[in-house]
């Protein structure tokens, strides 16, 4: 089977609703560009983001005895309710969440938790127990079964480095370093030294080419255009790219990226004002791109960090920690908050213990927007109810 | 400490100061900085460990580099010149005809017989022959001790070309080969002479069809061309004479003789040299010319060191060749010698050959099919035995296209994750398979379980990539990040992503 007839039967497989005819389609006013296409945008904040100062419990005092230095006060949080309000950055998601767009799981995290950045985020990307170590990653897996043959493009990481993630035993999906090399393709060679050795600069440039599949992506590119104007910032301009590929229609399954600068030990909340500034911003041209395009009931985006941080401030930071909460926006999902509060008085070493575990999330889209049964991968978890 | 050093020292504190307080963040804040006050700072570019390199350069891989720092380049340069060569003949042979006699009962059994699935299987069986030939050479390759033999042997084959597709007979073939191995470190000359008497190269060059009065000039134009002065540093005249000094040289019991019959003994000028010359007195005159050193030379340096050879140093070392009479120790000893000096890498695209043995080096897997060894080199252009055309690989930048490098690639992620490159894996009804099954190999790589993120980062850079820089070194550092605990479960996982990482950098494709 090819990619294309994959991508379109899982399409017309996935979720009940989408085996309507598209002037029926439940959720679009009118037909949307693409029909039944599902596909899921991860963004992993690195360096683990400070779940507490992200979607805060203003409510519970605990809060302010155990964070005197950098505690949220009442009065700048927003879209508040039910005790829990968005850091003042996140006025986007707070909206987002008004529209009923998005959803907020509360307390996500795994048993016997990791407070090594890079172990933890390796759990998270291979969706193994804290204490087994897989290869491959739990989104690398799901497209080695369902990709026949090998289909380049059927995963996009836009990232520096490879993503465990994505990582399977057949090339399924590729890194994209920098985008706008695919936008200069077909133009005129670039000119002039890259360095000075001949050498490497035609290593280079074949190696700028050999991208299998920068052909479906210049195609998707040049189908699509920007309507709205992003941030021009990194985790913007990656955020911009993902659109267009979706709007010009390459039917990725999975789109993966990151942002960086969540450790924040130290002066935690310059930094992550400034991180979840840039967050909030560039999700918000993203969700109202693709809402514009008809698009957001296809997209499901998750945002998530390794882990929480410590409850207790060090002074005007805070230390790696357990639980916290993760992100689901769009992909028709219930728009809801799920789970109990954070409990700031039952602390596993000064942590959050976790009442969700992420693989259930994980299940969860893979069953519900990829008609997917994640077992097959070695996710044991059931998928978690109720968030589409 | 000079000023300019003490001014870096103050840079490199203040920086990390600016990384205690502003966590990641630090390179916006001390970006202003940086441009304003440490222009002159440029950021370390790491480069491959000498010895690594050169093991790569005299073998195919990084297997030689600690042989070489111990004893020396000089020293490791004797031991190589020294290494014997094992004169028996490979068992996978024993069953090939070999003398004329069985070479014409077995031409014989194909002409006469009607049973066509026979002769298929005639043939067939030759071919598994050839086959198992190159797997033979590319265990010799990887097993030797000193490689250099095999890299200068694979240097010959690849100047002196005469192919399998086209000589077909398998003991020649070999004989060729072998000639090629014994004479590595020879004299040019001699082994030139020696050449033109094999019975491959008689068939390959269709020195066969080269007779009395029906002249063939391809040897003829080859030994000029190809083999010894190249193009520009003889005339068609030369060519056509040459032929005639040439006709009769044929297929012999082991080595090519002239038979009295077919000879052509007409009076002949050669470079200006006017009388009846055969193939021993052609060689002769054509090492007189001026020419001469400068072609090999070049493709020596090009073969080892450099894919764009300066002309200055194609004199340089050209000059001394003649000076010592074509003997290739004297030669090599002091291209390698004075090159060492120079510290220069990345000037030179690997070949398929290092660049697979180099994998399977690092990643230390020890049971790889060799089959399929050799096949991934035929799918790089580097089939053994059996080079395009009589010119050979022409190497350098035709190395890579983007097809070739997309293979590379793919082949890199597959080893680094313990796939054999022969059978895709099948999924049983929609099941993960368990990553551990037998079909895998065993891959692993050497690192310092007791060093951090960086001096791994370093530690495998320096063997692997001829040279990074600091914007490496952050992606790097995003895989391995400082929290990285080199003793926990799991940690070679981690590495060996680093590596594979890193072997898909264009500066994995140089040395």
């Amino acid at each position: 089977m090819n990619r294309r007839n994959f991508l379109s039967l899982t399409g017309t497989f996935t979720g009940g609703s989408l085996l309507l005819p598209s002037f029926l389609h439940a959720f679009g006013q009118q037909p949307s560009l693409v029909i039944g296409e599902q596909c899921l945008v991860f963004i992993q904040l690195n360096g683990g983001n400070d779940g507490l100062n992200t979607f805060v419990p203003y409510d519970n005092p605990l809060y302010y005895d155990l964070r005197s230095k950098i505690a949220l006060s009442k009065d700048v949080l927003l879209g508040k309710n039910n005790g829990m309000g968005f850091h003042p950055a996140l006025k986007d998601f707070a909206n987002m969440q008004q529209n009923g767009d998005l959803s907020v799981l509360q307390n996500v995290g795994y048993p016997e938790p990791v407070r090594s950045h890079f172990r933890s985020q390796e759990i998270w990307q291979t969706a193994t127990d804290s204490n087994t170590y897989a290869n491959n990653g739990w989104l690398g897996k799901y497209l080695d079964l369902k990709c026949n043959d090998h289909e380049p493009t059927a995963g996009i990481n836009l990232d520096n480095i490879d993503n465990l993630a994505l990582k399977g035993d057949e090339p399924n999906s590729i890194t994209v370093k920098d985008p706008n090399r695919f936008k200069i393709k077909n133009e005129k060679e670039e000119v002039g030294k890259l360095s000075d050795n001949p050498q490497l600069d035609f290593v280079r440039k074949i190696a700028n080419s050999v991208m299998e599949g920068s052909e479906d992506i210049q195609k998707a590119l040049a189908k699509s255009t920007a309507e709205v104007s992003y941030p021009k910032t990194n985790l913007g301009k990656n955020l911009e790219w993902i659109a267009r590929l979706v709007k010009g229609n390459l039917n990725s399954k999975v789109y993966y990226t990151s942002q960086n600068g969540y450790d924040t030990h130290d002066n935690q909340l310059n930094i992550q004002n400034r991180n979840l500034t840039e967050l909030n911003d560039a999700v918000a041209s993203f969700y109202s791109d693709l809402k514009n395009a008809k698009l957001m009931q296809n997209v499901t985006v998750v945002v998530f960090s390794e882990f929480g941080r410590r409850v207790k401030d060090n002074g005007s930071g805070t230390d790696h920690g357990t639980a916290a909460p993760m992100f689901v926006i769009g992909g028709s999902n219930k728009g809801k908050v799920f789970g109990n509060n954070p409990n700031l008085s039952d602390l596993d070493n000064g942590d959050l213990k976790h009442e969700i575990d992420f693989r259930s999330v994980y299940a969860s889209l893979l069953h519900d927007k990829m008609n997917f049964d994640a077992r097959k991968i070695g996710i044991k978890n059931a998928g978690f109810k109720g968030l589409f | 400490m000079n000023r300019f050093g003490r001014c870096c020292v103050a840079a490199v504190n203040r920086i990390s100061l600016l990384k205690n307080r502003f966590g990641q963040n630090y390179l916006s804040i001390i970006k202003p900085y940086l441009i304003s006050k440490v222009l002159t700072l440029n950021f370390q570019i790491l480069v491959m460990n000498r010895n690594t390199l050169w093991s790569l350069r005299l073998g195919f891989s990084g297997k030689e580099a600690q042989k070489i720092e111990t004893l020396g380049l000089q020293k490791f340069l004797e031991q190589s010149f020294a290494t014997k060569v094992d004169k028996k003949e490979p068992d996978l042979l024993v069953d090939s005809p070999k003398t004329k006699a069985e070479l014409k009962a077995a031409r014989q059994l194909m002409k006469t017989t009607d049973d066509e699935d026979a002769v298929k299987k005639i043939l067939r069986k030759e071919i598994q022959v050839s086959q198992k030939l190159k797997e033979w050479w590319l265990e010799k390759m990887m097993d030797e001790a000193f490689p250099l033999r095999e890299k200068m042997t694979c240097f010959w084959h690849n100047h002196f070309v005469s192919t399998y597709q086209k000589v077909k007979v398998n003991h020649w073939v070999f004989q060729h080969n072998q000639l090629l191995r014994e004479q590595a470190f020879g004299n040019f000359k001699t082994l030139t002479k020696a050449v033109l008497k094999t019975n491959a190269m008689v068939r390959y060059l269709d020195n066969v069809d080269n007779r009395r009065d029906k002249i063939n000039e391809n040897l003829s134009r080859e030994l000029l061309e190809l083999f010894t002065l190249g193009i520009g540093n003889y005339t068609e005249e030369d060519i056509k004479n040459g032929a005639k000094g040439l006709a009769g040289l044929t297929i012999g019991e082991t080595n090519a003789n002239y038979r009295k019959l077919l000879e052509n003994n007409d009076t002949i000028t050669y470079f200006g040299k006017t009388g009846t010359f055969k193939a021993d007195e052609l060689v002769d005159i054509i090492f007189e010319q001026k020419a001469i050193p400068y072609f090999v030379t070049r493709k020596i340096l090009k073969w080892f060191l450099y894919d764009k050879p300066s002309e200055e140093l194609v004199t340089y070392y050209g000059d001394y060749f003649r000076k010592v009479n074509f003997e290739l120790q004297p030669l090599l000893t002091k291209i390698f010698t004075e090159e060492y000096q120079k510290n220069i890498s990345g000037s030179k695209i690997k070949d398929p050959l290092v660049y697979i043995l180099q994998l399977k080096y690092e990643l230390k897997i020890e049971k790889m099919n060799t089959r399929v060894l050799t096949f991934f080199l035929k799918q790089q252009g580097m089939d053994l035995f059996n080079q395009p055309n009589v010119k050979g690989w022409n190497g350098g930048n035709e190395w890579l296209s983007s097809q070739m490098y997309l293979q590379r690639n793919n082949v890199a992620d597959l080893l680094c994750s313990g796939q054999p490159l022969n059978r895709r894996r099948k999924y049983m009804s929609d099941e993960m398979m368990d990553e551990n099954s037998d079909t895998m190999l065993r891959v692993s790589i050497d690192f310092d379980a007791n060093g951090t993120n960086k001096t791994i980062i370093a530690q495998l850079s320096e063997r692997v990539l001829f040279q990074t820089d600091d914007s490496m070194q952050k992606d790097f550092e995003e895989l391995l990040k400082y929290d990285f605990n080199p003793k926990s479960e799991g940690a070679e996982n981690a590495v060996l992503r680093l590596f594979n990482t890193m072997v898909k950098l264009p500066e994995f494709q140089l040395i």
